[in-house]
């Protein structure tokens, strides 16, 4: 019916082309919608890291309907019920780190954007809009750049000393009298009281020291003429985008980029950087395809070379294939049951039975995480690489068989070889798939913050029984924390940014390697 | 009429034991319900080439694959009956097969060389031995390379890959592949089957100067091939020994009315 309908419309030719732009136009939704994502995360990503200029603001105050004047920036404008509002964050003498705040447009006097002002980043994350005015030391100067530079010099080179104290006298000190504890030596023994005149003294130098720094401070006016005094010490960053080119603003945006990637999130992981949250998704990712790599493999070559053709084999087959469409948070519940309160628990009891009640494998960590990932990922790679070794030639079995070789050393020289790059298939695909996986991770050992790298210089150096921080729980945790915090939100596409990053390098280390093996074993 | 060899013609229907590379005895081969192999019997000769000529699907594939028990890897087959290879039974339950395959050589219609280097390939055998002793590999990749007329063409390029040689040098390696085994027996599956007319003639030419060294049993397709190069030809037809004779007897005067029919290409 609908056959002849489109027939009597539409020549054979016509229909061909309909056909063609039909499916193109299917694509094309495809990918627009691909490149929209991606094309929000890179600009919300990439505008986190640039410098947003500083406005001078002045609007009529909500509760006190009076005029206020403040430095702010501008995130974004939209209507709220008709209503044009703008969404800003702002310094005023009241809350020097920043208020946010929805402000109606009726209610902005001026909107001006503020050449003199500064972005101000402190150490913790918090960063303070205004104009610095001077620098107080043992005089007053007026705020330059050349002035601050010295003055910052100064500045570290005091805590550097300070560190210096702490790392070369302090911990020794220290050393000594823990060592004076376990061989019980009396609380008023003179060794002790020798070494504790030794640690008062360090500590008022130090105190003497931290003095001397905090008496360098920034004068920092606001915008309604009051001025706020921040120690020297405590400021990380003074940018001011009013003054900088186009280039100064590219070369501040790497400066950021690298901050981001080097630094530990700070304020609850709404500023800061996302160093450990990388390294805990690279790591894991790493140990995932180290354990599924093996298993995933060896289970396919049982199911392909070894596996009678029979009814039970198919059964096992459809399994493996029906693993992969469970939802992921099953396993991470399977996870914490079977690897972490079983195997964990078991292991605690059996060889580290003295530190109970405490926990020491029996808890989520690292290594149970990358445990679940590969078993998430087992039935990816297992199927990629049954796929790989159906592609395998059975003359090149047959030649193997003919000179001798038996059937595992065949599998090993040249069957597996040469399904490499099937293999290779898999563990991409397995890769990103874990490197990408979220609900399962927070049940086995992915946290919102963990205090240690899983990785350090104290034996045995990988710490895979500790929790770690994750990529996609960062961001996770941030969307669901920060509705309505602008700033943290642009963190997290700056995350989110870096995730896809992650996935893409990692995979594009995988297909370049599987390019390689496919080359070496190109068959004829 | 090629022949780079002559020698006395044998009659082989009564070799001696001496005379005999290959015995097979009452051999049935069924693969599931399809009877493939009937009953057969016959002696092959030590250093001559025998080649194997029937329709496709007379089961002279499988006849020479049981030479070597390739025919083990199908899941269905069941034989019985006796080959007796080195005076001893090779259709054995006991029979070590794997030791028996570096013995008897095998090459396939299409060439299969591994996607390894040329060197790895000729060496592939040698190393599943256990052997690693570098000087002893390389005189066997050379000696093995020059027995398979292939050294001048690929001794520059022996750590590149092996598919990057043509067809019938691919063939030749896996040749030199076999014949680095130093095996007694070198079973030839249609090996010029997949390759162009000058090749398939380089190749013959290979066999025939091979035969010093090993026994060489091949099957074909070609009758002019059967005719040029074997020394004894066996006819089969539907998994039965029709007829079995030096190939001069055979290709002039043929003893059986279907042998006939086929050489003179009424059918098949």
């Amino acid at each position: 019916m609908i056959k002849t309908r489109i027939e009597a419309i539409m020549n054979p030719a016509q229909r061909q082309s309909f056909v063609i732009s039909f499916t193109a136009f299917l694509s094309t939704l495809l990918l627009l919608a691909l490149v929209s994502v991606l094309a929000l995360i890179i600009y919300r990503g990439v505008a986190y890291f640039w410098p947003a200029p500083v406005y001078s603001l002045t609007f009529v105050d909500d509760q006190t309907e009076q005029a206020k004047a403040v430095y702010a920036r501008v995130f974004s404008e939209f209507h709220d019920q008709g209503d044009a509002v703008r969404l800003v964050v702002y310094s005023s003498s009241d809350a020097p780190h920043g208020t946010q705040a929805l402000i109606d447009e009726d209610r902005i006097l001026t909107l001006v954007e503020s050449v003199n002002s500064a972005d101000i980043t402190l150490n913790d994350g918090l960063s303070v809009l205004g104009v610095p005015v001077q620098i107080r030391a043992s005089d007053n100067v007026r705020y330059s750049e050349q002035a601050y530079a010295s003055v910052a010099e100064k500045v570290s080179s005091i805590e550097q000393q300070i560190e210096d104290i702490r790392t070369r006298w302090l911990s020794a000190i220290h050393q000594k009298l823990s060592e004076l504890d376990v061989r019980g030596v009396a609380m008023d023994a003179p060794a002790r009281e020798k070494l504790n005149d030794a640690f008062r003294q360090w500590q008022n130098k130090i105190i003497k020291l931290e003095d001397q720094r905090d008496n360098y401070t920034l004068k920092i006016a606001m915008a309604d003429g009051t001025t706020l005094s921040v120690p020297v010490a405590s400021i990380e960053e003074i940018v001011f985008p009013g003054q900088l080119g186009v280039w100064g603003k590219v070369g501040v945006t790497f400066g950021h980029i690298g901050q981001f990637l080097i630094q530990s999130p700070k304020q609850a992981n709404t500023a800061g950087g996302v160093f450990p949250a990388l390294f805990g998704t690279v790591m894991m990712v790493f140990i995932m395809t180290i354990i599924v790599t093996p298993f995933g493999v060896l289970a396919a070559v049982y199911l392909n070379e070894y596996a009678p053709d029979n009814l039970l084999t198919a059964i096992i087959r459809i399994s493996v294939s029906n693993m992969a469409g469970v939802p992921s948070i099953v396993y991470g519940v399977f996870g914490l049951g079977f690897f972490v309160y079983v195997v964990g628990g078991n292991i605690d009891a059996l060889f580290f039975a003295d530190t109970l009640p405490a926990p020491t494998l029996g808890t989520p960590g690292l290594f149970w995480a990358a445990m679940t990932m590969a078993i998430l990922t087992l039935p990816v790679v297992i199927v990629a690489t049954e796929e790989g070794l159906r592609r395998v030639p059975n003359g090149l079995r047959a030649g193997s068989y003919a000179l001798g070789a038996t059937k595992a050393e065949t599998i090993l020289h040249t069957v597996l070889p040469m399904a490499s790059p099937g293999i290779m298939t898999g563990v991409i695909l397995a890769i990103a798939r874990a490197a990408g996986e979220v609900a399962p991770l927070m049940l086995v050992g992915a946290v919102k913050f963990a205090p240690n790298l899983p990785l350090d210089t104290e034996f045995p150096y990988m710490h895979l029984d500790r929790q770690f921080m994750h990529l996609g729980v960062l961001i996770y945790d941030g969307a669901f924390h920060s509705q309505t915090d602008a700033e943290g939100a642009s963190m997290m596409f700056a995350t989110c940014l870096l995730l896809l990053l992650v996935v893409l390098v990692l995979n594009i280390l995988a297909v370049l390697l599987r390019a390689r093996l496919r080359k070496r074993y190109l068959t004829n | 009429m090629l022949k780079l060899f002559e020698h006395e013609t044998l009659d082989v229907q009564n070799l001696s034991e001496e005379e005999t590379a290959i015995r097979v005895e009452k051999l049935n081969l069924q693969f599931g319900q399809k009877h493939v192999l009937h009953n057969i019997s016959m002696r092959i000769p030590k250093n001559r080439i025998t080649s194997l000529i029937g329709q496709s699907g007379c089961g002279k594939s499988t006849l020479i694959s049981c030479f070597n028990r390739m025919n083990d890897l199908a899941p269905d087959c069941r034989y019985d009956g006796s080959i007796f290879i080195g005076g001893r039974d090779i259709n054995r339950r006991k029979e070590n097969v794997s030791q028996l395959r570096t013995q008897v050589g095998m090459v396939f219609q299409r060439p299969n060389p591994f996607p390894m280097s040329i060197y790895d390939n000729v060496c592939y055998g040698l190393r599943l031995q256990g052997i690693r002793v570098r000087r002893y590999l390389d005189d066997a990749v050379e000696q093995s390379l020059k027995d398979a007329a292939l050294w001048e063409e690929v001794k520059d390029r022996l750590f590149e890959s092996a598919h990057i040689l043509s067809g019938g040098q691919q063939q030749r390696l896996v040749i030199a592949r076999a014949l680095a085994l130093k095996p007694d027996i070198l079973l030839l599956d249609e090996p010029t089957s997949a390759l162009d007319p000058l090749t398939t003639l380089f190749i013959e030419e290979l066999m025939a100067s091979l035969k010093k060294r090993c026994t060489i049993v091949i099957v074909t397709h070609n009758m002019q091939q059967a005719a040029r190069v074997s020394d004894y030809t066996a006819f089969l037809h539907q998994g039965k020994l029709i007829e079995y004779a030096d190939s001069d007897t055979l290709f002039t005067m043929p003893e059986h009315k279907q042998t006939e029919d086929y050489i003179t290409g009424r059918y098949g």
